[in-house]
């Protein structure tokens, strides 16, 4: 293997080769950093280029467009709290804060370091135990997933703030405007409209949530005093910041690698996910959610941690296991490769060259990240009765951009002013989100389950994996009650 | 605080449970007995935040339960403002949100975000700096416009007004 790799390594050093890279996570970043404009639209877009490229430098300029947008989401939702994409919006509770207090920069390289960190771990998975993990993402069924999304949806009391029952009703509210649209057998739901038939997009609702009721705050309370211009000696994180954050950031990225092995989770869910775990071992737990360095760390090296690993049930069984990676099996078959087990067999060495590709993107992105960070750090001087506009207008032209559709636009504007009257009930968004991106696949399962069971319920405890996850639920939710009556108690 | 909150939430759910999935909710017939039924979902989450909007209104009677039920809230920043002055800001931007997505037929999509970004600028305050508020409120969605409709081929809505004059 080492010896194939070594040649892989020869054959993928060109520059051409890192040209299309660096390009490839720099139009990421870009794409990734404004609003609306998502890591899929990014490999879609690029998908007709790609024509006419080789096989591996087309696959892997779709790999970059993908790490770079994802990182790139962190940068808007760090500076103006508005995430460039749905895995980057764990990063905004923490990021936001820290670029309120002139830590901006901080927060952007701690993003910088954890993406680079979850990436480079995602590939090493990739590289080395992607068979294992495809055979247990293989085991996966409708109980697993329903229980794994219980354990994910167990973040919610960890992001609720002082209030789990606040949480909670945050977390119903979300669950409830996810079943917006087409259900699973066909039928509608709540279409009030013709166009709610189609349901409630991610995009919208997720940055209509968190940007416009910024921009309804400054216009209504015209409380501008908290901004204050990033310093540029706060830049840097240092030594013992990132040592402090190396537990979480490694932690995070194993979350990445699982659950984005496992086909249909995605970045957001395994985001959310290292955070509550990063919240309830941290020492500084009290300070999640008002600039912790540890959250960006979790979240980030969760999110791109999945980068590499979702490309594990692809190449090994065939399986897309999200939109992207479906939009890659089809580079894959415009170049006559077959992704699944035969893969290995008829294309090891551009395997191989893939794999050593993804190594080289992952330095690459920590290259493209630090270029771009002093540009993007100017972003936070600007004043906020000019940027919250002016964020409105980048939300409202991406949003649009999406599907052409003024619809999307009025759910945006619609969820920014449901959003602060969250905000005004002292609600908080943040379980609203993760219920609503999670809640579809909740539900799904969840039916699913009951359907091949007949309705008995006990097929949701019936396998190891689901007993290890619904501990683990049960395990958090029993700290987390007894942490909120020892609050109420003192 | 606590009290009209918990009763609002019981009331929002309910209104989701008792008129809006009968009547928005409908069960098809093909679906076999054993399989839960679209109305499942909704139902049983309608019934949580009820229980749990009781929770709240019950909780602010309790006060060492105070601090689980009832965080800090907006009057933090609101100030001395009175409440009138903040409800006809609230009441401009709502007017702004709704005028800009009418005139987008009418006006088309350019147009119709020059006006809602420079009617947003004059609410921040901002519109003080008036070059620049109106360089920003004119040279960026043209910046944007260009920029989708090129790179992404986005057929942004061109308005009937325009279209009539035969631009």
């Amino acid at each position: 293997m080492l010896n194939d790799l070594l040649v892989a390594f020869q054959a993928v050093a060109t520059i051409e080769n890192f040209l299309i890279m660096a390009a490839g996570i720099w139009g990421g970043v870009i794409i990734g950093a404004i609003p609306g404009m998502t890591g899929t639209m990014a490999v879609t877009l690029a998908l007709p280029f790609t024509f006419y490229m080789q096989p591996i430098p087309s696959i892997l300029l779709l790999v970059a467009l993908y790490k770079g947008s994802t990182y790139g989401g962190s940068v808007s939702a760090i500076l103006i709290k508005t995430p460039g994409t749905a895995s980057a919006a764990c990063t905004t509770l923490d990021g936001y804060p820290l670029a309120q207090q002139g830590k901006a920069g901080k927060a952007l390289n701690m993003a910088l370091y954890s993406s680079c960190t979850g990436d480079l771990i995602s590939n090493l998975s990739l590289i080395f135990i992607a068979a294992p993990l495809a055979l247990l993402a293989l085991r996966i069924g409708p109980p697993e997933y329903f229980m794994l999304m219980i354990f994910a949806l167990t973040t919610v009391a960890g992001v609720s703030g002082r209030s789990l029952v606040l949480g909670l009703v945050s977390a119903c509210l979300g669950l409830l405007l996810a079943t917006v649209g087409e259900d699973m057998y066909g039928s509608f739901r709540f279409d009030l409209t013709v166009d709610m038939q189609s349901g409630l997009a991610v995009a919208p609702v997720l940055i209509g949530l968190f940007a416009i009721p910024e921009l309804l705050k400054i216009i209504i309370f015209r409380n501008t005093t908290t901004h204050k211009p990033m310093q540029m000696g706060d830049n840097q994180v240092t030594r013992v910041e990132l040592r402090r954050c190396l537990k979480a950031m490694l932690k995070g990225s194993m979350i990445g690698v699982v659950m984005g092995a496992i086909p249909g989770i995605g970045p957001s869910a395994a985001a959310f996910s290292s955070y509550g775990e990063a919240q309830r071992s941290s020492k500084n737990r009290e300070n999640f959610g008002k600039g912790e360095l540890e959250g960006i760390a979790a979240s980030e090296s969760a999110n791109n941690g999945c980068c590499g690993s979702t490309m594990i049930p692809l190449l090994a069984l065939g399986v897309p296991g999200d939109v992207i990676t479906g939009v890659m099996l089809g580079a894959f078959m415009i170049h006559g490769m077959t992704p699944g087990p035969m893969l290995f067999e008829n294309n090891l060495h551009e395997v191989y060259m893939l794999f050593i590709g993804m190594l080289f993107s992952s330095v690459l992105l920590f290259g493209a990240g630090k270029a771009t960070m002093r540009f993007f750090s100017h972003i936070s001087r600007i004043p906020p009765s000019l940027m919250a506009p002016i964020v409105l207008a980048l939300c409202v032209f991406g949003i649009f951009s999406i599907s052409n559709n003024m619809y999307d636009v009025i759910v945006l504007l619609a969820m920014g002013v449901f959003g602060f009257f969250m905000f005004l009930f002292a609600i908080p968004a943040a379980p609203f989100l993760i219920a609503f991106i999670l809640g579809p696949m909740l539900e799904e399962n969840l039916r699913r389950a009951l359907a091949l069971s007949r309705g008995d319920p006990s097929i949701l405890v019936s396998s190891p994996i689901t007993w290890l996850f619904a501990s683990l639920a049960v395990f958090v939710v029993v700290v987390t009650i007894r942490q909120q009556l020892k609050k109420a108690s003192a | 605080m606590g009290m009209t909150r918990g009763l609002i939430i019981t009331a929002l759910f309910g209104i989701v449970l008792f008129l809006l999935i009968p009547a928005y909710v409908p069960r098809p017939r093909f679906i076999p007995g054993f399989a839960p039924p679209p109305d499942m979902w909704p139902r049983t989450v309608s019934m949580i935040g009820i229980a749990l909007g009781l929770l709240l209104a019950g909780l602010s009677f309790l006060p060492k339960a105070e601090a689980i039920a009832d965080p800090e809230d907006a009057s933090a920043i609101r100030g001395n403002t009175p409440v009138t002055t903040l409800l006809i800001r609230f009441g401009w931007t709502i007017l702004a949100f709704v005028i800009f997505i009418g005139s987008v037929k009418l006006l088309g999509f350019l147009l119709s975000s020059i006006l809602l970004l420079a009617v947003m600028l004059i609410l921040t305050g901002y519109w003080r700096q008036k070059i620049v508020a109106l360089l920003v409120a004119v040279v960026l969605p043209l910046a944007l416009y260009l920029f989708f409709s090129s790179a992404l081929n986005t057929r942004f809505p061109i308005g009937s007004l325009f279209k009539a004059i035969g631009i």
